[in-house]
C-alpha cells in the first residue's frame, strides 16, 4: 500500500480498502522533539574506526594457528580490542558535542559486564539451534568471542550514559555476521573449519569488521 | 438503548439489534451480494488450484520413469535340469549381517539381531551350502524387489508409488515359466504375491494380508502351518508341489514396528532359523532350497531407499547332494567387520540361476547373470554363460533398448568376442546393464518443461490475483474472472483436441486425457491474464510489485522464502532441511523480539501503528476512556505482551525442534529421538498426560486475552479438547503397553479400533457439524442492576470472528492428535502455542495484512512436519498409522490415516491462515467482502510461498536428474513438496475458504449488523 505516496494532503483516490492508514498520517514534528533534549551521540565518520586488527587475528585464527584454536584467539582478542578502544573507537566516539577521555576505570568494568552478558549470548546460540548439552564449552567460546568483539560498542553505551540507540547496530552487525556464517555448516565438504564453532566465529569477525568500519556511515 | 429485562437474553439480544425493516432489506442484499461473491471466489481459486494440480501432472509424468514392458515370452530351454523341485523362502528384510557369525566384540554386534540364523554355517561337505550377500536395486520396497526377483530386470521409481495395490505382472518371469512347465508351484505368504501371480499360483495357495505391519505373526505361522501341511509332516510326502514358495513378515514388521535392537526380533529371527532347519531336514536330494532377504533394513527398522543396509539381503542356496555348488576360494567369503566384503551377487542374478538349475528357459527380460558357483563343471559354467548371454542378446535385439550407435558398436564387440570366449561374455552383460540403467533413468523433457511452465504461469497468476490487485478490486472483478476461465477453457479444449486428433500434435501429449489437461491449464491462464490485462498492463503490475516489497516485514517474508526455496539447490541443505526451518523460525521470534523491546523507527510500521491508533480513537469515541496515548504507538504493556510471545514461539520452537527422526544422511549429526522406544516410554506418555492438562489451559490462555472464553468455548475447549485427549491418551497408552511389555497377551484389538474410530468420528464429523451450528463465544455481561443505567457489554465481541474459526481448527487438531504417535503429540501440543502466539505478535505489530504473516505459517508448518517425526524420505513415512481406524487397507480410512499423519501440520496451518485476518477483528469494522477479500489475500500468500517451493524443487530435481542423489534425495523433496501444494490447494480451497470462511462471515454479520 503506497502510503509514502499521498503524504500531502490532497485529494487522492485510495485501492487501499483499508480507510484508516491513509486517514491518519504520523506527525512529523516527532522525530525533532527526541533529540532537543539530550546531548548527541555519535561516531564520527572516519575511515580510524576501521578495526584492522581483526583481520589479522582472523588470519591468525585461519592460517596460522593449529585446529582453528578458539581460545587463544580470545585471549588475544582481549588486548587488541582494548588497545582499539582506547586507540580508534574511543577517539572517534563523540558525546555532548566533545570526544571524552578513556576512563581506565570503566574498562575492566565493561569487561566485566561482557562476560556478564556471554550467558544471554549463549541463550541467544543455543535457542536458535545450537546443541544444549553437547559443545556447550565451544558454544560458550562462540558466546564470549561475540560479547568481546562489542565490546568497544559496551564500553560507549557505559560511557555515555547508558545511550542504547546509537551502539545498537554494531551488535547487529555481530549478529549478522554470524547468521549469515551458518551457510556453511550444513554443507558436506568435510572441511576443519567447518566444525562448530569455527565459520560463526569467522563470521562474527567479519561482521564486526564491517560493522565497525561502515557504522558511523550508517 | 431501551430498558430491559435482565432474565431473558435473547430478548436482550432483539433489543439491541433490533432496528428498522428499511436497514435489514439493505442488510439482506448486502448479504446476498456477499454469497454471489463468496461463490465466485471459490471458483476462481478452485480453478487456480486445478491449473497447479494439472501442473504438477505434468511434471510428475515426465519426471518419474517409467519402463517399457515386453509382453515377449522366453521357450528355448537349453540347460540340463539338476533339480526337479524347489523351495523358495523369502523372508522379508533379513539383512546380511543377520545371518553371519558376528564376533561379539565387534562394536556393531547387537544380540538382538546378530548371531541368531546359525542354519546357514552349520552344514558341512555332506551338503551343499552357499551364503551370498545379495545386493538389491533401490527401491527397496517389497513390491519392485518381487518383480525384479522374478523377472531378472530394474523396475523403475514410478512403481514405487503402486506399492498398495500391486497388479498381476505383465512380463516374462520365473513363475510364468515355472507355470508353463507344468510345475505346480504352492504358495504362501504376503499377498503381494498373490496380486502379482494369481493365474500361475495353485488354488491350494494361502496368501495372507501383508501390510498390516502391526501383527507380527498371522503371515508367519500361516506360511509355518502351510509347509508343515506340505512339507514337513510325514503325511505331506504325497504333496505334488514342484516348487513351493513361502514369504515371511514377521522380521520386517518387527523392523517397522520396534526398530531392529528389540527382544522380538531375537524371537523372530530364531524361529525363522528353526523353521529352515525343519526344512532342510524333510526335502530330498532332488530338492533345492533358496532363502533369501528381499531387501535389508536401516538402524530404524525401515526401508525402501538405497542406503548400505537397505540394500544388503542374504541369499542362500541348498541342496542336500554334496559338492552341488565350486564355492570360490574361502578369502572371497569374509565374513569380518559385519561381511563388509563379502562376495556379493545382484538380485537380479537369481533368476537366471534358479532357471538354469531347474531347467528352465531364463525370463525373456532377464538382464542378470548366472550365479557363478552354481555351475558344477567348467562346461557347465562355459554353457550357462552362453545361455544368459544369448538370452540377453535376443532380448536386445527385441526390444531395441540401446539407441546410441557408439554403444550398439560396443556391443556388437563384445558379442564378437564372446562368442570365441564364453568368460568375456560377462563384460557383455555388464555393459548392458549399465545401459539399461542409464535409459530407464531418461526423462520426457517435454512434459516437464510443460510442468514448470504451467506451474510458474500459475504462480504468476496467484501473485497478481491475490498480491498485486487490491483485495476490494479484485472482489468486483471475480465476476469477471469466471464467466472468461470458463469459456476460454471450453474454447481451447476444443481447439485443442482438434489439433490432436488431425495433426497429432503436440506429439508428446500422447492420449486425449493429457491433451485436454493442457488444453484446459492454458484456458485457465488466458482466461486469468485477459481479464488482468483488461485492467491493468504489465509495467503498473511490476512498480506495485516493487512497491509491495518495499517495506521490512514484506522483505524479511521475501527472504525466507527465498533462502528456502534455494535450499534444493544443495543435497547439503536439502538434508538439513529441518534445522534450518527451525532456525528461520527462531530467527523470526527474534526479530519480533527486537521489534517490541526497541521498536525501531520504520515509516512503514509506524505509521501501521499510528494508523490503528487512530482507528481505536475513532471507534472508542466517548464509550470508554481512552488510556493515555503514549510517544511509541506501542504502549508499554502491549510490548511486554509482544515480547512474551516472541520468548514463547522462539522456546516452543527450539523444544520442538529437539523431537527428530534423522535422515540416515545425517549421520552421526543427528540424535534420532522419535525412535519407538522413546515414543512409547513412561516418560513421553506422562508428557501426554500434561499436554492433555495444559492444552486446553493454554487455549483458554489465548482466548482470555480478549475475554473471548465464553458460551462455546468452554464447550469446545474445556470438555471436547480435554475428553478426547484423553481418549486419544488411553489409545496410544494401549499401544504403548502392547510394545513394551513382552508376551503381552490381552487381545485389545477390538478396544483399539473402538477408540480410534470414536475419535475420528466425533472429531471429524461431530465436531464439525457442531461447528456448523456457528458456536459463538460471546456473552452478554449485564451490569448496573439499577433501572437508571443499564448497559450490556459483549464479551467476546473483539474477537468474534477469530475465536469461532480456531473451534474448527480444534476440530482438525482432534483427528490429527489421533493419528500422531505420542512424541508428535506433544511437538502438536507445542505447535498450538507458536501457532497462537504468531497471531498476537502479528495483531500486536498490525502485520495482519503483510507478506510476513502467511510466511511465518508455513514456516511454522514445515518445522512441525519434521518435529512430528517426519523427513521427506520414503521409509519415513509412517505407514503403520494407516492401521489407526482399520485392520487392513481400505481405500478412505488408511489414506486419511496416512495424510493426517503426514501433513497434519500443513492441513492446520492451512486453516488457520484465515485467522491472520479474523484474530481479533471485532465486526462491522470491515464489510463482508472486504473481509473475505483479506482471507483470500492471506492464503493465496500462504499459497505462493508453497508454490514458490515447489517450482524450485521442479527446477532443482531437473537440474540434479543425474545426480547420485536424486532417488534419494532430491525426488522425495520434489514429490514432497507436490504433495504438499495439492494438500494445501485442496484444504484452503474447500474448506477454509468455501466452508468455513463464507459461513462464518455471513453469521457473524447476520448478528452484528449496522
Amino acid at each position: 500500500m503506497s502510503v509514502k505516496k499521498r503524504a500531502t494532503p490532497k485529494k487522492s483516490v485510495s485501492f487501499s480498502d483499508d480507510e484508516t492508514i491513509t486517514r491518519s498520517r504520523p506527525s512529523s514534528d516527532r522525530k525533532h522533539s527526541v533529540s532537543r533534549d539530550s546531548p548527541p551521540i555519535y561516531v564520527k565518520k572516519t575511515i580510524r574506526t576501521a578495526p584492522l586488527h581483526l583481520l589479522g587475528l582472523l588470519y591468525y585464527y585461519l592460517k596460522l594457528s593449529d585446529n582453528f584454536d578458539a581460545v587463544t584467539l580470545l585471549y588475544l582478542l582481549v588486548p587488541f580490542q582494548i588497545a582499539y578502544l582506547s586507540l580508534q573507537f574511543n577517539k572517534s566516539t563523540v558525546y555532548g558535542h566533545k570526544i571524552l577521555r578513556l576512563r581506565t576505570s570503566l574498562v575492566p568494568i565493561c569487561l566485566g559486564a561482557t562476560l556478564a552478558l556471554t550467558i544471554p549470548c549463549l541463550l541467544i546460540i543455543i535457542l536458535l539451534g545450537a546443541p544444549i548439552a553437547m559443545l556447550l564449552k565451544e558454544t560458550w567460546i562462540l558466546a564470549a568471542h561475540c560479547c568481546l568483539l562489542g565490546f568497544p560498542a559496551v564500553y560507549s553505551i557505559f560511557n555515555c550514559n547508558f545511550k542504547v540507540g546509537n551502539f545498537k547496530k554494531y551488535f547487529i552487525a555481530i549478529a549478522v555476521g554470524c547468521w549469515i556464517s551458518c551457510v556453511v555448516i550444513p554443507l558436506d565438504w568435510d572441511r576443519s573449519w567447518q566444525e562448530w564453532p569455527t565459520p560463526l566465529v569467522v563470521g562474527a569477525y567479519l561482521g564486526a569488521f564491517v560493522g565497525y568500519s561502515i557504522g558511523p556511515y550508517l | 438503548m431501551s430498558p430491559i429485562d435482565v432474565s431473558d437474553e435473547t430478548r436482550v439480544k432483539k433489543s439491541i439489534f433490533n432496528s428498522s425493516i428499511e436497514d435489514k432489506r439493505l442488510h439482506w442484499s448486502r448479504l446476498q451480494r456477499f454469497k454471489t461473491t463468496h461463490r465466485l471466489y471459490i471458483y476462481l481459486m478452485g480453478s487456480l488450484a486445478i491449473l497447479q494440480i494439472i501442473a504438477i501432472m505434468f511434471f510428475a509424468k515426465g519426471f518419474l520413469l517409467t519402463r517399457n514392458v515386453l509382453d515377449d515370452v522366453a521357450t528355448d530351454v537349453l540347460s540340463e535340469q539338476k533339480f526337479s523341485k524347489c523351495v523358495i523362502l523369502v523372508i522379508d528384510a533379513l539383512r546380511f549381517d543377520f545371518t553371519i557369525p558376528v564376533n561379539s566384540a565387534d562394536h556393531k554386534y547387537n544380540p538382538n539381531y546378530h548371531n541368531n540364523f546359525d542354519v546357514f554355517h552349520t552344514y558341512g561337505n555332506e551338503s551343499s551350502s552357499l551364503l551370498l550377500k545379495f545386493l538389491a536395486d533401490p527401491p527397496t520396497t517389497t513390491l519392485q524387489r518381487l518383480k525384479g526377483l522374478t523377472t531378472g530386470s530394474l523396475p523403475t521409481f514410478i512403481d514405487a508409488g503402486s506399492n498398495f495395490d500391486g497388479s498381476v505382472i505383465e512380463e516374462d518371469n520365473i513363475i510364468k515359466q515355472m507355470y508353463l512347465h507344468n510345475k505346480t508351484v504352492y504358495f504362501a505368504g504376503d499377498d503381494t504375491w498373490d496380486a502379482l501371480f494369481k493365474p500361475f499360483l495353485s488354488p491350494s495357495s494361502k496368501p495372507f494380508e501383508s501390510l498390516n505391519v502391526w501383527d507380527l505373526d498371522t503371515v508367519d505361522n500361516g506360511v509355518i502351518d502351510f509347509f508343515e501341511q506340505h512339507l514337513l509332516a510325514d503325511a505331506a510326502k504325497s504333496s505334488n508341489w514342484d516348487i513351493l514358495i513361502g514369504h515371511m513378515l514377521g522380521i520386517d514388521h518387527v523392523g517397522h514396528k520396534y526398530g531392529p535392537d528389540h527382544f522380538t526380533m531375537k524371537e523372530k529371527q530364531l524361529q525363522a532359523n528353526d523353521f529352515i532347519k525343519q526344512i532342510c531336514g524333510k526335502i530330498d536330494d532332488d530338492t533345492l532350497l533358496v532363502v533369501m532377504g528381499d531387501h535389508g533394513m536401516d538402524h530404524t527398522g525401515n526401508h525402501g531407499g538405497d542406503s548400505r543396509a537397505e540394500l544388503e539381503a542374504a541369499l542362500w542356496l541348498y541342496s542336500k547332494q554334496p559338492k552341488m555348488w565350486r564355492n570360490f576360494d574361502s578369502s572371497y567369503y569374509n565374513v569380518t567387520s559385519l561381511g563388509e566384503s563379502y562376495r556379493h551377487v545382484h538380485q537380479i542374478d537369481l533368476v537366471p540361476s534358479i532357471a538354469l538349475l531347474l531347467g528352465l528357459p531364463i525370463p525373456f527380460n532377464n538382464i542378470g547373470w548366472p550365479i557363478e558357483e552354481i555351475a558344477r563343471t567348467g562346461e557347465d559354467l562355459d554353457s550357462y554363460r552362453r545361455i544368459t548371454v544369448n538370452q540377453i542378446r535376443d532380448y536386445n535385439e527385441v526390444s531395441k533398448v540401446i539407441n546410441d550407435p557408439r554403444k550398439k558398436e560396443e556391443l556388437e564387440e563384445l558379442w564378437n568376442s564372446a562368442l570365441l570366449d564364453s568368460s568375456k561374455a560377462y563384460e557383455y552383460q555388464q555393459l548392458f546393464l549399465e545401459s539399461c540403467k542409464d535409459l530407464w533413468a531418461r526423462f520426457d523433457y517435454s512434459s516437464i518443461a510443460t510442468g514448470i511452465a504451467l506451474l510458474t504461469a500459475s504462480l504468476v497468476l496467484l501473485i497478481i490475483i491475490t498480491k498485486l490487485i487490491p483485495s476490494i478490486v479484485i472482489g468486483q472483478m471475480v465476476s469477471e474472472f469466471v464467466p472468461s476461465i470458463t469459456i476460454i477453457s471450453l474454447i481451447s479444449n476444443v481447439c485443442f483436441s482438434g489439433i490432436f486428433y488431425v495433426l497429432h500434435q503436440p506429439a508428446f501429449l500422447g492420449n486425449w486425457f493429457w491433451c485436454s489437461l493442457l488444453a484446459t491449464a492454458i484456458g485457465i491462464i488466458s482466461g486469468c491474464l485477459i481479464t488482468i490485462l483488461d485492467r491493468y498492463n504489465a509495467s503498473w503490475l511490476c512498480r506495485k510489485f516493487v512497491e509491495d516489497l518495499s517495506d521490512y516485514w514484506s522483505r524479511i517474508a521475501a527472504l525466507f522464502i527465498t533462502l528456502h526455496a534455494l535450499l534444493f539447490t544443495s543435497n547439503s541443505f536439502t538434508i538439513w532441511e529441518d534445522r534450518i526451518v527451525g532456525f528461520f523460525l527462531a530467527t523470526l521470534g527474534l526479530l519480533t523480539l527486537y521489534e517490541f523491546t526497541f521498536l525501531p523507527k520504520r515509516r512503514l510500521t509506524t505509521a501501521l501503528l499510528a494508523a490503528a491508533m487512530g482507528e481505536r480513537r475513532n471507534s472508542a469515541q466517548g464509550k470508554q476512556p481512552l488510556e493515555s496515548i503514549s510517544e511509541s504507538p506501542l504502549g508499554r504493556f502491549a510490548r511486554l505482551v509482544g515480547a512474551y510471545h516472541s520468548v514463547v514461539l522462539i522456546m516452543c520452537t527450539r523444544l520442538a525442534s529437539t523431537i527428530t527422526i534423522c535422515r540416515e544422511e545425517q549421520g552421526e549429526y543427528c540424535q534420532a529421538t522419535f525412535t519407538t522406544a522413546n515414543n512409547y516410554s513412561y516418560w513421553s506418555l506422562l508428557l501426554c498426560l500434561v499436554v492433555i492438562a495444559f492444552l486446553p489451559t493454554c487455549v483458554k490462555g489465548y482466548y482470555n486475552v480478549c475475554s473471548s472464553y465464553q458460551a462455546a468455548a468452554p464447550i469446545w475447549i474445556g470438555q471436547f479438547l480435554r475428553w478426547a485427549l484423553l481418549v486419544n491418551f488411553v489409545y496410544w497408552a494401549i499401544c504403548a503397553l502392547e510394545n513394551t511389555i513382552p508376551g503381552f497377551s490381552w487381545d485389545v484389538k477390538i478396544l483399539k479400533l473402538t477408540i480410534s474410530r470414536i475419535i475420528a468420528g466425533f472429531s471429524l464429523i461431530a465436531a464439525n457439524v457442531g461447528w456448523m451450528m456457528g458456536p459463538l463465544c460471546v456473552k452478554l455481561n449485564i451490569h448496573n442492576n439499577d433501572v437508571k443505567s443499564q448497559q450490556a457489554t459483549i464479551l467476546g465481541y473483539t474477537n468474534v470472528y477469530g475465536s469461532q474459526f480456531f473451534l474448527l481448527v480444534i476440530n482438525f487438531l482432534l483427528c490429527i492428535m489421533l493419528f500422531n504417535k505420542p512424541l508428535a503429540q506433544i511437538s502438536l501440543f507445542l505447535m498450538c502455542n507458536q501457532l497462537l502466539s504468531l497471531l498476537e505478535i502479528f495483531d500486536l505489530l498490525k502485520l495482519k495484512e503483510n507478506l510476513i504473516g502467511p510466511v511465518a505459517m508455513g514456516l511454522l508448518a514445515y518445522q512441525q512436519f519434521f518435529s512430528t517425526g517426519h523427513q521427506a524420505t520414503i521409509p519415513a513415512v509412517q505407514w503403520d498409522v494407516g492401521f489407526v481406524l482399520t485392520e487392513r487397507i481400505t481405500f478412505p480410512f488408511t489414506h486419511l490415516g496416512i495424510t493426517m499423519n503426514t501433513f497434519g501440520p500443513h492441513i492446520l496451518i492451512a486453516l488457520s491462515v484465515a485467522l491472520l485476518t479474523l484474530w481479533k477483528q471485532p465486526p462491522t469494522v470491515l464489510k463482508p467482502q472486504t473481509l473475505l477479500a483479506r482471507v483470500v489475500s492471506n492464503c493465496g500468500m500462504l499459497l505462493i510461498y508453497n508454490t514458490v517451493l515447489c517450482l524450485s524443487s521442479f527446477v532443482w530435481v531437473t537440474h540434479f536428474r543425474r545426480h547420485l542423489m536424486v532417488w534419494k534425495i532430491f525426488c522425495p523433496r520434489f514429490m514432497f513438496a507436490s504433495l504438499t501444494l495439492i494438500v494445501i490447494q485442496v484444504v484452503i480451497v474447500l474448506v477454509t475458504i468455501a466452508f468455513a470462511s463464507g459461513r462464518l462471515i455471513r453469521q457473524i454479520n447476520n448478528l452484528f449488523w449496522k
